[in-house]
């Protein structure tokens, strides 16, 4: 499903029907065509594969296609202009994509098949170097492991805890959502590593948490559950999920509420009356009419919590240790750029699997 | 060393209150520095122009600093030389500055800072690497004041390149009243009692050091990765059932606090601060042996205000101006002549062992040898693998 | 909605209210403890353990300049960044909403490519493009990284905003006689505007927090995340609680009159 269909009167579709193909080039053709060349001439720029002259070479390019580009749409008329119209309002922003995000990622590649020379060498040599992958692989599955089985966990607990709030936020809220939402909202406005350090503190063996749930007696049943060691939680696999689990939460109620939200309520009583009750009204109207904003939430809740190494590093200990933060300690520690890099591509590739494949399962809806 | 009456600590935290009555012992009064500074009119960076101004970054809280009636180093050196000077107290890891300078030494570029004070082992792999300049030695006499052992060092056989700013120990640093007894050996961190009570450094050397020791490998000489092998394996041990708690920078003094740490690995000068307010924080240098350090000023190459520098550690290096910044920051100092200056100042700190460590102390105390760059890569590769990077 | 017939059913009702209730408190917990401890006088260099309460770290909340300015980094990147985003956001948004055009899914994709990336590979491939194009990693690149994964965000949520919008009011516009120009700027800003508005505030928030990003090309340049990532090896001060505090304060204070304004707006307009 495209943005064209959904959006009513698009601006340029009434028109094809009216006007007769007189041009003998296409202005959508070359706008698209234009503005992958200086995304194209920009990548590979920006990863280095031309350099010195004809890296100028290719800048100029860049610039003589914005030219080109504007000089069409005066040129043309205002049907052209209408046509190159969204090429030319995408054109900065994308260009700043291709050039800050795509050509990274190239650069990632191209580092993750090469080998440094020495310790400290600057500039990893580009030999095809597949070692770095295979490096990656065995030393770091356990990271990789953890990474995504702690996120995955952390989701699971967000669906738990976010879902009854966005629900009775929607449906129970009445005036007070605005506020509701609002506070939902309002702890996220602190920093994201004090706020984590909060935990560590509320956390700690001598603070409030432990020390309440010892007196509480929760201990050993805890303990059997393997959320606290002894009398610890805090350096915990439990600490670092909880964290996870806090800090993603909004990330997963307020997509299921934006979901819940749209609902026509009338639906839902109609709903009642065919089913007999809220539960199967629930289970087969609402939950289903929700799985959009679930899905979102996933996303946005599983996708960062895989890389975090914030959690990790202020709650956890040396045998949680998560793929998040190797990469950081290969790169900012070690130094060792190729195999940081292939770390760093393999997660990402992972998740993009696990999101084609995600939503095939769920349907392509959109994101936003 | 440790016992009620003659406890070092105690006593060096009652001149350290007294430094403290009114100021207060925050971290806080000494980031003030950098506001005295710019109102004394400090530039920002003086890496540019102008031979009269320096910029120093250096380790945090490890100057005394101007407060109520008490003038700091730098405000004093400021006066006495006429040099404006930025003093930063942003250099707060080595492996992370090494790699934030990594791209601009690496490729030839200057980095801001005229002076930076790295420990001792990273001073070796700066000067290996070619990105260090020599220290103008001629223009400061007072470098002859350099404590006997600390010339010519391993990390710096020349000793061209670099001069001591501070010296230390690594020890073990507990919590009596967590552990309920003295603790004087390497061993009582492998004391089952204390499981997932202990901490240890992500400082290589300072952790690898203690436990190398008590395995009976003397660290001051070795330069092979096998050495190693069994203290190695032992730490993995002791990671992987959960004796080791975390592995911490100086956060450990938190930890040590708040009671997740019993005992850990920890550095001399800083568990004093804490003492101040928990008296039952103790230290102790291992009998197996414990580890010194150095962290030394070095000039990053392309540092332009030379005559400014050679001032300054001229100045740094005059016993009198040593003696107030040891009576701060409490570590051992590399000038030799010092504990005459701090016996006018603070007589109580002068005949302490930790400052001023006896003949006894010293044998027990060793410095890590400088490793070879592939022996060094092995090393920090099994450790990072242990520490849970 | 209608209320249930049974006593189960009120339980039930209730049960889940108090969950919710629950979940809200759980959700506040930290910020109890960053503006409670913002009032501790810490006997030490960290601000973790409860000693006395006490107003000074109120009297004196830029006591600690490294980390003033930190935050003052932290706010002049969130802002220039914040703006060239939305610049640049709006107008894929736009272009996206009101066209169709060949390439749309293909641009679409490439678009929600960056929220589907975890942050740590933004982060460390940005700074390894730096380190091969030799660019000195500080200001700038924090700025150029910030506006990066802030387009996505904005255009997306703008375009979310802007779905339902009537373009054939622009028609009418010009039916009337209104410029292309005067159309957009008389019909069409002053509708989404609000959804931009929303965006770029978003967009500010998430600017001023980012931390995994900013860590990889920062460089030596301290921005507040970073400021408190490298303290809390160090020491705490109380000061950190207090700036905390007031951004916090700051936030719920625009939020609020934000609902406020656009509450007057809309019982001006159904009056």
């Amino acid at each position: 499903m495209t943005i064209s269909e959904l959006t009513p009167n698009p601006v340029n579709s009434r028109d094809e029907s009216t006007e007769p193909t007189r041009r003998s080039f296409d202005p959508e053709r070359l706008g698209l065509g234009l503005l992958l060349l200086t995304g194209a001439l920009l990548v590979v720029v920006g990863t280095g594969m031309v350099t010195g002259v004809l890296a100028t070479l290719a800048l100029a390019l860049t610039l003589g296609t914005v030219v080109a580009l504007i000089g069409a749409a005066i040129l043309g008329g205002p049907e052209v202009r209408r046509k190159i119209a969204p090429y030319g309002l995408l054109k900065p922003g994308m260009l700043w994509l291709a050039l800050f995000y795509l050509a990274p990622l190239v650069t990632l590649l191209r580092n993750s098949l090469s080998t440094l020379p020495s310790r400290f060498a600057v500039k990893a040599d580009f030999d095809w170097n597949f070692g770095n992958y295979s490096t990656a692989f065995t030393d770091f599955g356990g990271q990789f492991q953890r990474g995504f089985g702690y996120a995955a966990v952390a989701t699971v607990l967000t669906i738990f805890l976010g879902y009854p709030l966005a629900y009775v936020i929607a449906f129970r809220g009445g005036k007070y959502r605005g506020l509701l939402l609002g506070l939902i909202i309002i702890p996220f406005f602190t920093s994201y590593l004090i706020r984590t350090i909060a935990w560590q503190s509320l956390l700690a063996d001598t603070g409030p948490i432990p020390s309440v749930l010892n007196d509480l007696g929760f201990q050993p049943i805890l303990n059997a559950l393997g959320i606290m060691d002894g009398d610890k939680i805090l350096n915990t696999p439990a600490a670092v999920i909880g964290g996870l689990t806090y800090n993603f939460l909004p990330f997963m109620a307020l997509p299921i509420y934006v979901s819940l939200e749209k609902i026509n309520l009338n639906l839902v009583d109609a709903a009642k009356d065919l089913y007999s009750g809220s539960v199967r009204a629930f289970c087969k109207v609402i939950f289903p009419l929700s799985l959009p904003g679930l899905f979102a939430g996933t996303l946005l809740t599983f996708i960062p919590a895989s890389g975090d190494f914030v959690n990790q590093q202020y709650l956890g200990n040396p045998n949680t240790s998560v793929i998040g933060q190797s990469i950081q300690n290969q790169f900012l520690v070690q130094n060792n750029l190729p195999v940081a890099s292939a770390m760093s591509f393999v997660l990402m590739m992972i998740i993009t699997v696990f999101v084609i494949i995600y939503s095939r399962f769920f349907g392509t809806d959109d994101l936003a | 060393m440790n016992s009620p009456n003659n406890d070092p600590l105690s006593r060096m935290s009652l001149s350290r209150r007294r430094l403290f009555a009114r100021a207060g012992m925050m971290g806080a009064a000494g980031m003030s520095l950098p506001a005295i500074l710019a109102a004394c009119g400090g530039s920002s960076g003086g890496g540019g122009g102008g031979g009269n101004s320096l910029f120093f970054e250096n380790w945090p809280e490890y100057i005394d600093p101007s407060e109520d009636d008490l003038t700091g180093t730098v405000e004093r050196f400021m006066a006495a030389s006429g040099v404006e000077m930025n003093y930063a107290e942003t250099y707060n890891d080595n492996v992370e500055y090494f790699a934030k300078i990594q791209p601009l030494l690496g490729n030839g570029k200057p980095i801001d800072p005229d002076l930076i004070a790295p420990t001792s082992w990273l001073v070796g792999r700066l000067i290996s690497l070619g990105w260090v300049d020599k220290l103008p030695i001629d223009l400061v006499p007072n470098a002859a004041n350099l404590r006997a052992d600390l010339q010519k060092p391993a990390w710096d056989p020349t000793g061209e390149y670099s001069l001591p700013w501070q010296t230390g120990f690594a020890g073990i640093a507990y919590n009596i009243e967590a552990t309920g007894r003295e603790l004087k050996s390497t061993e009582d961190l492998f004391d089952p009692a204390f499981k997932g009570k202990i901490g240890m450094l992500t400082e290589m050397r300072d952790t690898m050091g203690l436990l190398m020791l008590a395995d009976g490998v003397d660290i001051s000489t070795v330069s092979t990765f096998d050495a190693a092998a069994t203290a190695f394996d032992r730490l993995e041990a002791a990671k992987n059932d959960g004796q080791i708690r975390r592995f911490t920078g100086n956060d450990y003094l938190n930890d040590l606090s708040t009671g997740n740490f019993a005992a850990c690995v920890g550095w001399s000068g800083d568990v004093v601060q804490l003492a101040v307010e928990n008296p039952n924080i103790r230290f102790a240098i291992p009998e197996e042996g414990g580890t010194s350090w150095a962290d030394a000023m070095v000039m990053p190459k392309g540092a332009v205000n030379r005559d400014a520098a050679a001032k300054w550690m001229d100045f740094c290096y005059d016993p009198v101006q040593a003696a107030q910044i040891t009576a701060w920051v409490q570590y051992v100092s590399p000038v030799a002549g010092v504990q005459a200056e701090l016996e006018k100042i603070d007589p109580e700190l002068a005949v302490n062992p930790l400052l001023f460590p006896d003949d006894a102390t010293l044998a027990r105390t060793f410095s890590f040898a400088n490793l070879e760059e592939g022996v060094e890569a092995e090393y920090d590769a099994r450790f990072s693998a242990i520490t849970g990077a | 909605m209608s209320a249930p017939s049974s006593p189960l059913g009120s339980v039930a009702r209730w049960g889940l209210n108090l969950f919710a209730v629950g979940v809200m408190m759980y959700l506040f917990m930290p910020i109890f403890w960053i503006v409670g401890f913002s009032f501790n006088e810490p006997k030490g260099k960290f601000n973790f353990v409860w000693q006395n309460t006490t107003l000074d770290n109120w009297r004196e909340p830029f006591k600690d300049e490294a980390l003033t300015d930190a935050l003052l980094t932290s706010l002049k990147i969130a802002s220039i960044s914040t703006l060239i985003a939305t610049v640049l956001g709006s107008l894929i948004a736009l272009a996206l909403a009101r066209y169709s055009f060949k390439g749309n899914a293909f641009l679409d994709f490439v678009l929600v490519l960056p929220l589907t990336t975890p942050e740590i590979v933004i982060g460390s491939s940005l700074a390894t493009l730096f380190l091969d194009q030799n660019v000195t990693r500080g200001f700038s690149t924090v700025v150029i990284a910030h506006v990066m994964f802030q387009i996505s965000f904005v255009a997306l949520t703008v375009r979310a905003r802007v779905r339902g919008f009537d373009w054939t009011l622009e028609q009418a516009a010009q039916d009337l006689g209104a410029s292309p120009m005067r159309t957009f700027w008389k019909v069409t800003f002053p509708l989404i505007l609000p959804g931009i508005l929303a965006a770029s505030l978003l967009s500010f928030a998430l600017s001023l927090d980012d931390f995994i990003i900013t860590l990889f090309n920062a460089g030596s340049v301290s921005t507040f995340p970073l400021f408190v990532n490298a303290s809390f090896k160090n020491s705490f001060s109380p000061q950190i609680n207090v700036l905390a505090t007031i951004v916090l304060l700051a936030s719920v204070a625009l939020m609020a009159s934000g609902t406020l304004v656009s509450r007057a707006k809309s019982r001006r307009s159904t009056r």
